[in-house]
């Protein structure tokens, strides 16, 4: 059994977003057709709710809901999957320069995984520091599909991942109701925890998924005539 | 870099206005401007019935009073350049006809993040409304970034 989950989402818990998370499983569960995602990850910026307990709205919409993080590093923004009370000891979250590569590393030996996200964003995305500083080391997987990415940002992403081999993950970015699950993550396996999905992302299989609408193409102008 | 700043500034308040009365033709005038249809707000003797016993400004009325003269020189300023980034109100409790509104300011948060267009601190001043009798009835937190 497979499993596709939003693997970044903001709710009102960020401060730049106004999204409460029961607007966001409303909205999925109405939209299960466009948007088949079995869960949502919660990565609000710069912080980790460990006591944060969802699973009333889980059962009240049959959406999972997974918690995470979104941290800011000296390399651009890094998911942080797996979080614990050891990492948040380990490094200040709020700290918008947090140095990428103990990042990386220092999560991997505390059991999580940390995945840079919309690398091909200007000044916030790997790419760019990429042309400035030496590549990271024991990077899994970057985000080469973000719902919030401008025009080139996402294929920058792809660029990245075949010359440097990463996996590839996808994430709505959602900061508003309406754009949650717009991008995904399909997993060949099935995942029910956090530590379900950080084994995946490490070993596992699994790909990007686009849901977003697409413009149909205008193959003929019409003219009009006005009388 | 890290963002630095005097902590004691956070929850400090740093002006108070004086009290403004709240009249009825005030509510009218801003009902009107807003097209605001709802008795409750609009008609004396229907708002009379409903669940507040009497006529009461629109929630967004909160936001028509004014900051101390001395605001926006408390505010405090990081990096080169800014501009409002925008306000979120919380309506606590109906301003009624007859009370006296005061706001009080403070420096509620200051924060440092990261994006497209590169470091920005944000700074978040709250204004408090209270009645005359004390009552908060609406906090309007404003937004400021600063470019760094």
């Amino acid at each position: 059994m497979s499993t596709i989950l939003d693997l970044h989402s903001h709710s009102e818990a960020s401060e730049d977003s106004r999204a409460p998370l029961e607007a966001y499983l409303n909205w999925l569960k109405l939209r299960r057709a466009e948007r088949p995602v079995d869960g949502i990850v919660l990565t609000e910026h710069r912080q980790f709710n460990g006591s944060a307990d969802y699973r009333a709205l889980e059962d009240r919409f049959g959406i999972m809901v997974l918690k995470a993080s979104e941290v800011e590093t000296d390399y651009g923004h890094v998911l942080v999957f797996g979080v614990t009370d050891e990492m948040t000891r380990r490094f200040d979250f709020a700290n918008v320069r947090l140095p990428a590569q103990e990042v990386i590393d220092e999560v991997a030996r505390m059991g999580g995984i940390a995945v840079p996200c919309h690398p091909g964003r200007p000044n916030v995305g790997l790419c760019e520091h990429y042309t400035r500083k030496p590549a990271l080391e024991n990077v899994i997987a970057v985000e080469v599909l973000n719902g919030g990415s401008r025009k080139g940002e996402d294929e920058r992403s792809e660029e990245l991942v075949r010359t440097h081999g990463y996996g590839a993950i996808g994430g709505s970015d959602s900061h508003l109701v309406s754009l949650i699950g717009l991008c995904a993550t399909r997993f060949d396996a099935d995942i029910r925890t956090i530590d379900d999905l950080v084994r995946e992302l490490k070993t596992g299989a699994y790909e990007p998924v686009d849901f977003r609408p697409r413009r149909k193409p205008v193959h003929h102008a019409v003219a009009v005539e006005v009388k | 870099m890290a963002v630095n700043y005097d902590p004691a500034l956070i929850g400090r308040v740093f002006e108070t206005t004086d009290p403004v009365p709240v009249t009825a033709e005030m509510i009218a005038k801003f009902t009107e401007a807003i097209g605001e249809t709802n008795p409750l707000h609009t008609d004396p003797e229907a708002a009379r019935r409903g669940p507040y016993g009497s006529l009461t400004a629109p929630p967004s009325f909160a936001v028509t009073f004014r900051n101390g003269q001395h605001f926006f020189q408390h505010v405090p300023r990081f990096g080169k350049q800014g501009f409002d980034a925008g306000k979120d109100v919380e309506f606590v409790a109906p301003i009624h006809p007859g009370d006296s509104i005061t706001l009080s300011s403070h420096v509620k948060e200051i924060y440092e993040k990261t994006g497209r267009t590169g470091s920005m601190v944000f700074v978040i001043v709250r204004s408090t409304l209270k009645n005359q009798n004390g009552e908060v009835v609406a906090h309007v937190d404003h937004r400021f970034m600063n470019r760094t």
